[in-house]
C-alpha cells in the first residue's frame, strides 16, 4: 500500500512536465514553487529542528545565484561546479555570522532581525561591488541545450534539477530527523539549558543546522540564476526568508511534511492569484495571500500539518 | 589645508543632520519600545505602520492642501484608532502567546500592510508635495534645513510630554509597573487588557506623529517600512528597555551613523553601516547600553 502510494506520487512528479504539456511557462512556475519548497524544507534544519527563527534565506539564495552566475559568465565554469562553490560560499558567510551569533546567545526576535539584516547588508555590498554585480543585470550566455554547462532553453531541464534537489533535501532532513543530530537539535529547541547540561554542544549543532540550511538555499539560488538567465543584487531579497518562515510556521513548526505541503499549496494559490489579479491591480494577490497567512496562524496556531494528522487519525478510527 | 577645512565643514553638517534625523527616529523607536516593554508584544510590523503613517501624511497633505506637519493633527488620533482596531483584529489573540506566534502573526500584518499600500499608492515613490519649511537657514558654512529642525523640536517636545505622562499619571505609572512585572500589576486590580490596549494606542500615536515628521523631507514607497522597522529595533537593541532618555540617545547614535554614512561615504551604503552596527550591538551588548533586561 505504502509502496504504491509513493510510487504513484513519484511517477506523477516525474511526468509532471508532460502533464503540463511541456508548456514552458507552466513548467517555469512549477519549478519556482518547487524551488521555494526546497528552501522551506532546508529551513527545517535551522527552524523546524533547531528552533531558530532564521529570516536570512535571501542572503544565501542571492549568494548562490551570484557565485554560480559569475563563474558561468566570466570563467566559463559549469553551473554544476558553481552550485557547489556557491553553496560553500554561503556556508562561509553563515559561519562568519552564525558563529558569533550563537556564541553570544542571540535568540528569538533578535536572531530573526540579525538574519534579516544580513540579507540587506549583502544586497547593498553587491550593489556597490560593481566588479561582480552592481546595479545592472549580468546575463548568463545563452545555450540551446548544454547539460554539462547547466544551461538550457527548455524549462523542464531545471524542473528535473530542482526535483532532484528536493529529493536530496527530503532525504537529508529525514535522516537528520531520525538520527542523533535531530534528537540533539530538538532538545536544543525545546529546552536549550537542559540540553547544555546534558553535555550537548548546543552551539556546534546549531551551527551544523545553519550550515546545512545555507548550503541547500544557495544551491536553489544557483539554479534560479541559470533558469532566468541573469543575476542581480535584488536576488538578496528579504522577502524570501520571511515567506519561508511564515510558510513553515503555518505548516506546523517542527512538523516534517506539513511545511512542504503547505508551501506547495500556498505558493500555488499565490501564483494563481498573481496570474489572475496581478495584471489588473498589482499587489492585490499579496493582500489576499497575507490575509490567508494571518487567518491560518490565528485559527490554527499549531499549524496545518498537525491539524491534518489529527484529521487522518479520526478518519482511521472510524 | 583647504581639503581639511572642507572635510571639517562636511563633518559638522552631517553631525547636525544626524542629530536631527535621530531625533525623529526616536519617536518611532519609542513606540516600539513601549509595546515591547509594557505589553511584551513583538511587533514585526512596526516599520510598516510607520510606512502607512507616511502615506497618510502624504494623502492628507495632497487632498486637504496642508503641510505634512499639520497632517499630524489628523494622523495622531487616526493611528490611535488604527491601533485599537489592530488590537482587536490581530494582537488580542497573541498577546500572551509565545514569541514565535507573535512574530508569525505580525509578519502576516507586514505582508498585508505593505501590499495594501502597493494596491492604493503603487510602487513609485511619493514625495511630500510642498512644505513651508523647505527653506534652510545658513549658520556660517553650515546649512540647517528648517524642516528637519522643526521635526526635531516637535519630536523632543513629544518625548518630554510622554515622559511626564509616564511619570505623573496613574496610567503611566501602571504602564511602568507592567514593564517590570505584569502579574503583580494584574494582582493590584489593574485591567491589563485595557492597559495593553492603551499602550498599543500610544505606540501608534507615536508612529502616526513620526510618519508625519519623516514625510516632511523624505519620499515613501511600499517597502520603506523595512528600513524604519529594522532601525527602530536596532535603536531598542542599543538602548535596552530602560528609559526614554536611553532611547533618545541611541536614536541619535543611529541618526549620526546614518547621516555620516550617507553624507561622507555613499547613500547606497548607509544600510550596510546601520545593519552592520545593529548586528555588532546584538553580539557585543545584548542587554543594551542602559537596559534593564
Amino acid at each position: 500500500m505504502r509502496f504504491w502510494q509513493l510510487a504513484s506520487f513519484g511517477g506523477f512528479l516525474l511526468l509532471l512536465p508532460l502533464i503540463l504539456g511541456l508548456n514552458d511557462y507552466y513548467i517555469f512556475l512549477t519549478t519556482l514553487i518547487l524551488l521555494y519548497t526546497v528552501i522551506v524544507m532546508a529551513w527545517y534544519f535551522i527552524g523546524g529542528l533547531a528552533g531558530q527563527l532564521d529570516l536570512g534565506a535571501g542572503a544565501y539564495h542571492g549568494l548562490g545565484a551570484v557565485v554560480t552566475g559569475y563563474l558561468m559568465i566570466y570563467y566559463n565554469v559549469s553551473g554544476w561546479i558553481g552550485l557547489v562553490l556557491g553553496g560553500l560560499a554561503a556556508m562561509g558567510v553563515a559561519f562568519i555570522v552564525g558563529f558569533p551569533s550563537f556564541r553570544f546567545g542571540l535568540k528569538e526576535v533578535w536572531y530573526a532581525l540579525a538574519s534579516l539584516g544580513l540579507v540587506l547588508i549583502l544586497q547593498k555590498i553587491f550593489l556597490l561591488w560593481t566588479d561582480v554585480a552592481g546595479p545592472l543585470e549580468r546575463y548568463i550566455p545563452f545555450r540551446e541545450f548544454d547539460p554539462l554547462y547547466m544551461r538550457a532553453r527548455a524549462k523542464w531541464f531545471y524542473y528535473y534539477i530542482t526535483l532532484g534537489l528536493l529529493l536530496i533535501t527530503f532525504y537529508l532532513a529525514h535522516r537528520a530527523k531520525r538520527g542523533k543530530l535531530g534528537l540533539y537539535l530538538v532538545s536544543i529547541r525545546d529546552e536549550e539549558e537542559a540540553a547544555e547540561m546534558l553535555g550537548i554542544d548546543t552551539r556546534r549543532y546549531k551551527l551544523v543546522a545553519l550550515l546545512t540550511y545555507s548550503f541547500i538555499t544557495a544551491v536553489t539560488g544557483g539554479i534560479y540564476a541559470s533558469m532566468v538567465g541573469f543575476y542581480h543584487p535584488i536576488l538578496f531579497d528579504g522577502w524570501i526568508g520571511i515567506q519561508t518562515a511564515t510558510i513553515a510556521i503555518v505548516g506546523g513548526l517542527g512538523h516534517f511534511w506539513g511545511p512542504p505541503l503547505t508551501s506547495v499549496i500556498l505558493l500555488s494559490i499565490a501564483e494563481y492569484l498573481r496570474i489572475n489579479l496581478g495584471g489588473t491591480i498589482p499587489g492585490l494577490h499579496q493582500v489576499i495571500f497575507g490575509a490567508i497567512l494571518i487567518t491560518a496562524i490565528l485559527f490554527k496556531p499549531a499549524g496545518i500539518g498537525p491539524y491534518l494528522e489529527s484529521l487522518i487519525e479520526k478518519v482511521r478510527k472510524r | 589645508m583647504d581639503l581639511l577645512i572642507d572635510f571639517a565643514i562636511s563633518l559638522a553638517r552631517n553631525v547636525v543632520l544626524g542629530i536631527m534625523m535621530g531625533s525623529v527616529y526616536a519617536l518611532a523607536a519609542m513606540g516600539l519600545a513601549l509595546l515591547f516593554g509594557v505589553a511584551n508584544l513583538i511587533n514585526f510590523a512596526h516599520g510598516e505602520y510607520v510606512m502607512l503613517a507616511m502615506y497618510m501624511a502624504y494623502f492628507f497633505s495632497v487632498t486637504l492642501v496642508i503641510d505634512p506637519v499639520v497632517s499630524s493633527i489628523i494622523n495622531i488620533p487616526l493611528f490611535f484608532l488604527i491601533g485599537l482596531v489592530t488590537y482587536f483584529l490581530f494582537f488580542k489573540r497573541v498577546i500572551n502567546a509565545p514569541p514565535l506566534s507573535q512574530i508569525a502573526v505580525t509578519v502576516g500584518v507586514v505582508v498585508l500592510l505593505r501590499n495594501i499600500a502597493l494596491v492604493i499608492w503603487q510602487a513609485e515613490p511619493k514625495a511630500p508635495p510642498f512644505t513651508i519649511f523647505s527653506a534652510s537657514y545658513e549658520m556660517g558654512p553650515i546649512t540647517i534645513p528648517l524642516d528637519k529642525l522643526f521635526a526635531t523640536i516637535i519630536s523632543i517636545t513629544s518625548l518630554i510630554l510622554l515622559y511626564l505622562f509616564l511619570e505623573r499619571s496613574k496610567f503611566g505609572t501602571a504602564m511602568r509597573a507592567a514593564a517590570d512585572d505584569v502579574d503583580a500589576v494584574s494582582m493590584m486590580g489593574i485591567d491589563t487588557g485595557r492597559l495593553f490596549l492603551l499602550t498599543l494606542g500610544i505606540s501608534m500615536m507615536l508612529v502616526g506623529l513620526s510618519g508625519s515628521l519623516i514625510m516632511m523631507y523624505q519620499a515613501v514607497t511600499p517597502t520603506s517600512g523595512l528600513l524604519f522597522g529594522l532601525l527602530s529595533w536596532a535603536i531598542v537593541a542599543l538602548a535596552g528597555l530602560g528609559s526614554i532618555r536611553g532611547i533618545y540617545l541611541a536614536a541619535v547614535i543611529f541618526g549620526l551613523a546614518d547621516a555620516l554614512a550617507s553624507g561622507m561615504w555613499d547613500p547606497r551604503g548607509r544600510e550596510i553601516i546601520l545593519y552592520g552596527l545593529f548586528i555588532l550591538i546584538l553580539w557585543l551588548k545584548p542587554r543594551g547600553l542602559w537596559g534593564r533586561r
